[in-house]
């Protein structure tokens, strides 16, 4: 399945690869999610799995569905906050199983173990690789010595 | 009038990369404290921030009943503030003590932190905001994994110079905004204990075996980053690394043949996570003791190193006919801390042998002298974690 090219914009996804460790891969059109992400995850602890929907957004959290650890043998779990349209149709952990994580599969099986962080452009989302230009503009101030994001 | 309780605070700074057992350090340290079975008689563990214990203890139940260890940070670090409450002993004797309650801030990050940038703003802010807050830390845990030295049989020096190199680069990203344009700093962790996480994986090794096998493999990293970490302090001489280290086990996790999951945890099994308290407590007193006696150290550093060493030091040595009345009559009751009168009692009460400290010891539990009773016992308790061969510490 080929996700639409909005959808960077239509979620905030946080996960980890095997050997790099937690990051936001999607942001949500927003230059920084950190703030929104915590405020979605609020109050509903560490549990495994999780939907919760508020403000229109739904957070939404499971352990990777192909049982993927990292490298000290945790199962990987990965987090999204769902915007707009697509938070509509989710409503149960299944649902989001169903709907959310095949937007992300294919691109999360060609970085989760690659030994560096993954870029936006790395994650072949779209059919261009073009991003928003906020995804690109925050993905570009984000400094560091293992950004590799290519706008081009 | 005295506000009570009076807290003396230490900080205790554990780095390690991602998966090499912090949390779960953090939670063996305090859940067995919850359970009846390990009451102490001396004090109370207690976590100030009740939401951050509970938390904790979670962790410990989840690995004692359900073989699930806790999950990754993730974009947060956590202080979690520990205080070592001293049983009563009367309301005279409460009184009359210097301190009442022994605080330890132990502060928790995402072991990524160290090993990649940032993928927000607010997170690359966050990494500094706790870095500059581990820096209020007299000692360091800088975590071997002990997974990871089994991963790399062999081959343990990629792994130790993998770490070691990448902890360096790290810190050195940070500088800049570590050191604000003002220098230096007085105040740093200046004791780095480099200590073997899941050392339950190395059931035939002492401290020895772990130290030697980092030695051999990694001193020229350990010089390098040596070198970068005296870079941010003054006095950079009053600086230990690779001269301490410890064997740490959070439990032993007994792994499925199949895979990585483990099937059980046995959280009674741990190793060197009672060394911590009296490690955080302690060792700043005795390391600036040696210090003191090498070189000279300016005053903005001793005020804040072993901040409060002398009250400590009064404590350890103030039971009546050891021999210590003279040393400890000279110490000053107001003024700087870091009188050059309060050498004698430093010396006194880090040099003193280990019959002296036992009787000092038995004296104080008789007495109940809880404060006196519990600082003897984390010297003895460094003492025998030397002798176990938990612990090694620079002479």
């Amino acid at each position: 399945m080929r996700p639409d090219e909005d959808l960077p914009e239509r979620l905030i996804w946080t996960t980890r690869g095997r050997s790099w460790g937690f990051r936001f891969l999607l942001k949500g059109g927003l230059s920084d999610p950190l703030l929104v992400y915590e405020r979605s995850f609020a109050g509903l602890g560490d549990e495994p799995t999780t939907c919760h929907r508020a403000a229109g957004k739904v957070a939404l959290r499971f352990p990777d569905p192909l049982g993927r650890r990292d490298a000290s043998g945790r199962v990987i779990p990965h987090e999204f906050v769902v915007f707009g349209d697509l938070a509509d149709e989710i409503a149960s952990v299944e649902d989001g199983l169903k709907r959310v994580w095949p937007l992300v599969a294919e691109a999360y099986a060609g970085v989760w173990d690659t030994e560096g962080s993954p870029s936006f452009a790395d994650l072949r989302l779209t059919a261009t690789d073009s991003p928003s230009l906020d995804a690109l503009r925050s993905a570009s101030s984000d400094g560091g010595d293992d950004e590799q994001v290519d706008p081009s | 009038m005295a506000k009570y309780p009076r807290i003396r605070e230490q900080h205790i700074a554990v780095f390690g990369e991602s998966g090499s057992g912090k949390t779960v350090l953090a939670s063996s340290f305090y859940g067995p404290s919850q359970e009846k079975s390990s009451s102490n008689d001396l004090w109370d563990l207690v976590a100030d921030d009740t939401g951050l214990g509970t938390r904790l203890y979670k962790n410990y139940l989840g690995m004692r009943d359900h073989a699930t260890a806790p999950g990754p940070t993730r974009f947060a670090g956590t202080t979690y503030y520990f205080s070592v409450k001293l049983k009563g002993g009367g309301k005279a004797k409460a009184q009359k003590r210097p301190f009442d309650i022994l605080r330890l801030a132990w502060h928790d990050y995402p072991g990524e932190w160290f090993e990649e940038s940032p993928s927000s703003e607010g997170e690359a802010n966050r990494r500094v905001d706790t870095f500059r807050s581990l820096l209020r830390s007299d000692v360091a845990l800088l975590l071997v994994d002990g997974q990871k030295l089994l991963d790399y049989k062999g081959e343990e020096e990629r792994y130790l110079k993998s770490l070691l190199t990448n902890f360096r680069q790290g810190l050195l990203q940070l500088k800049e905004d570590l050191l604000a344009g003002e220098g230096r700093l007085d105040e740093f962790p200046r004791i780095w204990i480099i200590a073997l996480s899941k050392a339950d994986l190395f059931p035939d090794w002492d401290v020895r075996s772990f130290r030697d096998l980092v030695i051999w493999n990694a001193a020229e990293h350990i010089e390098h980053l040596r070198a970068t970490l005296q870079e941010f302090v003054v006095t950079p001489d009053a600086f230990s690394l690779g001269e301490d280290f410890m064997l740490l086990s959070s439990a032993k996790f007994e792994l499925s043949s199949a895979g990585p999951e483990p099937v059980e945890i046995d959280v009674t099994k741990r190793v060197g996570i009672d060394l911590i308290l009296p490690v955080a407590s302690l060792l700043p007193l005795e390391r600036r003791v040696q210090w003191q006696e090498k070189m000279k150290i300016p005053m903005t550093v001793l005020d804040s190193m072993a901040d409060g060493a002398e009250t400590m030091a009064a404590v350890l040595i103030g039971g009546k006919g050891f021999g210590f009345e003279k040393v400890v009559a000279k110490l000053p009751k107001v003024g700087p801390l870091a009188s050059k009168a309060a050498i004698p009692a430093l010396i006194a009460a880090v040099k003193m042998a280990e019959s002296q400290l036992r009787q000092i010891n038995e004296q104080a539990r008789e007495t109940h002298d809880y404060l006196t009773a519990t600082l003897t016992q984390f010297k003895l308790d460094l003492d025998q974690g030397e002798t176990d061969g938990l612990l090694i510490r620079g002479k």
